[in-house]
């Protein structure tokens, strides 16, 4: 085989591509580590670096009542998130799989406009409809605006993961007898499921994260953690800031690690099957 | 399990008044748009026949067994399950068993969970369905291999689970698409023989879609010939190949020589014809009315002669001869038409003719068949 002297060797290409890829990395997550740090600071206000290594202001954090209360508000409202989310997302998902109806992109266009519309237009319409049909003043609102902004997510998942679906599946269940709901259960739950798991978790960091739409529609007890944070900012500048921050990377990181883990273990059960003959 | 007789390809009612398993098709039309899949079709298989949908890519095979199945629906006739219209009835409310192309197992189900899945849909006791998964598996041959899952199952070994799944409901008929379509040749020959074995013990109806001939012709108890969403023709398997109605047929089925033919006489069973250059002859007619005519007469049918005596047959010359090992392909040239002539190599050696000698061919009345001209 002829070799330009330009080409590197695949081992070497790979190499190289990881010394420049190690500064991009770094550039994307280190800045994000940092609040681990400040976090655990032994100091009373936000220092970097850090001084000394304490657990205080992660103490101070859970004993402080207005910050576990943003906390438990974040959870309920990504709670609804990713259950209402899932469903509408699995149902769109299912729903206009292997169809071909006029209008269908229309459709398809409406499923995905909340990742389109900018956050703002969208909460300042939330904010107004839920004043107009009387339900404010709770996380609801918040959680069911989360779950709006979460469908496109699960709807891409899924539909991602039925594309490997086999259509005489679905057949062959019902000639044996299977109804809607037993297809569902043991044709497209088996397919769809990783999709499903990594659209949940799609939706619940969508709405961990999610501000503007939350800071619209905060009332008291309805104060979601990045709300909590971003007003602390501007008036109360303490570690437990660092500490939510933290917190937030922390649950991401789980998740992540959650889906990745999932996925090896998929991959290597395939992989352990033996071919008969 | 009881062997039980096939039942004869007729269309009188089965006298076995136990037996079940009757499809009917009155009329069946399909369109897609402006596309007709299949029209106007008439078809009845009696239980425990085995009747095959043959024909080339197209011909709307697939469409007329996804109507039976309920798969889809048809725009205009009907379909009759042992005589009740199934036209409003769901697949699964159909009680078919149904074998797809690539056998469409559940991957995360074993190979016992799959054939227990019809079972479980009919809320048949655990222990019962698992009994009788067990004894369908065995059935089929694959006693032992119930814990696999299908990707840990050879392509045949997956066939026969897609067999025993479609068979342990006791289904009123087995309908199958191509199921051998992604074996090999050896296996293929394999499966068709234990395929036929089972529906026999069995007794069951079978409903068969193929493009392959040769499997048709090794399975059937009749073949029902489809071309652009027609039936052209239904018979049993020797019938067919030896009495085409038209030379579309009698080419699909096989080679044969196609005579030119001008009709003299003829009375539906018999006629009598002129060959051009062939002289005239008595041929088989099936009473088929076309412009044009031809004699079709299989490359098997036509043998040498020591002389220039019989009817039916000429002088020619011997242009070539083809050893294919188990057959010898000649082709002779006699009276302007060149013609294919094949042997067993086992009957070679007595004849012996040698390339460019003079030869005399001919062939039995009963195995020239006159048929009409396409096109
Ligand atoms: N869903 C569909 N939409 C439009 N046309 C279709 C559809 N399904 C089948 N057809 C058309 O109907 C005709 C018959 O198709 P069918 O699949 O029944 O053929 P077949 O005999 O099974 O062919 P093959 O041997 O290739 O499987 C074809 O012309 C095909 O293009
Ligand atoms: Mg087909």
């Amino acid at each position: 085989m002829k070799r330009s002297r330009k080409t590197l060797q695949p081992g070497r290409q790979r190499k190289l591509l990881s010394l420049l890829s190690l500064p991009v990395f770094a550039f994307l997550v280190v800045p994000t580590l940092i609040v681990v740090p400040v976090a655990l600071n032994n100091s009373r206000y936000i220092t970097f670096p850090p001084g000394g290594v304490s657990l205080a202001a992660v103490q101070g954090f859970f004993a402080d009542q207005a910050w576990t209360s943003a906390l438990s508000a974040s959870m309920q409202a990504a709670g609804i998130a990713v259950v209402l989310g899932t469903v509408f997302g699995a149902s769109a998902a299912l729903g206009l799989h292997g169809r071909k109806f006029p209008g269908q992109q229309a459709v398809v266009g409406l499923v995905l406009a909340p990742m389109i519309v900018p956050t703002v237009v969208l909460a300042l319409a939330f904010y107004q409809f839920f004043i107009s049909v009387g339900l404010v003043g709770s996380i609801i609102p918040i959680g069911l605006a989360h779950a709006v902004i979460a469908t496109p997510y699960v709807y891409l998942t899924t539909r991602a993961s039925l594309a490997g679906l086999n259509p005489a599946l679905v057949r062959s269940a019902q000639s044996l007898g299977a109804g809607m709901l037993s297809v569902f259960r043991h044709v497209h739950l088996p397919v769809i499921l990783p999709g499903l798991i990594s659209g949940a978790l799609f939706a619940f960091s969508v709405s961990i994260d999610e501000t503007v739409m939350a800071l619209f529609m905060q009332s008291p007890g309805a104060t979601t953690l990045p709300v909590k944070m971003f007003t602390d900012i501007q008036f109360n500048l303490t570690p437990k800031i660092a500490v939510s921050s933290a917190l937030l990377v922390t649950v991401a990181t789980i998740g992540l690690l959650i889906q990745v883990v999932y996925v090896l273990k998929r991959r290597s059960t395939a992989r352990m099957m033996p071919l008969a003959v | 399990m009881t062997t039980s007789v096939i039942a004869p390809a007729t269309h009188q009612p089965s006298t076995t008044a136990a037996r079940k398993g009757a499809i009917d098709l009155r009329q069946v039309r399909k369109t897609y748009g402006d596309v007709v899949a299949v029209d106007q079709l008439d078809l009845s298989i009696q239980p425990g026949e085995f009747v095959t949908l043959l024909g080339p890519s197209g011909s709307g095979k697939t469409t007329t067994m996804m109507m039976v199945a309920g798969f889809e629906e048809h725009t205009s006739g009907s379909v009759m399950i042992d005589g009740v219209p199934v036209d409003s009835l769901p697949p699964r409310e159909r009680n078919l068993g149904v074998v797809f192309q690539n056998y469409a197992l559940f991957p995360h189900m074993s190979a016992r969970e799959n054939v227990e899945f019809a079972l479980r849909m009919r809320k048949v006791p655990k222990a019962e369905s698992r009994r009788r998964a067990d004894d369908a598996l065995d059935r089929v041959g694959l006693s032992g291999l119930g814990g696999r899952k299908p990707r840990q199952l050879s392509g045949g070994q997956q066939q026969r689970v897609a067999l025993a799944r479609a068979l342990v409901f006791n289904p009123a008929a087995l309908l199958l698409d191509e199921p051998m379509a992604a074996l090999d040749k050896r296996l293929r020959e394999h499966m068709q023989e234990e395929i036929k074995t089972l529906q026999k013990s069995l007794g069951i109806s079978v409903l068969f879609v193929t493009h392959d001939q040769d499997e048709a012709m090794a399975m059937s108890d009749r073949i029902v010939v489809m071309k652009d969403g027609r039936i052209v023709q239904s018979g049993p398997p020797e019938e067919v190949y030896n009495h085409p109605v038209t030379d579309w047929v009698a080419s699909f089925l096989g080679d044969t020589n196609l005579i030119p033919a001008t009709v003299i006489s003829r009375d539906g069973e018999e006629a009598v014809v002129d060959l051009a250059g062939l002289g005239t002859g008595r041929v088989r007619d099936r009473g088929a009315q076309g412009e044009r005519y031809a004699v079709s007469i299989r490359p098997e049918h036509l043998k040498f002669r020591a002389g220039p005596d019989g009817e039916n047959g000429g002088a020619g010359e011997l242009t070539s001869s083809t050893n294919l090992g188990a057959t010898i392909r000649h082709r002779i040239t006699v009276g302007g038409h060149s013609l294919q002539l094949r042997e067993l190599s086992s009957d070679a050696g007595a004849s012996g003719h040698a390339v460019g000698s003079a030869v005399h061919v001919g062939w039995d009345a009963d195995k020239a068949q006159l048929l009409v001209l396409e096109g």
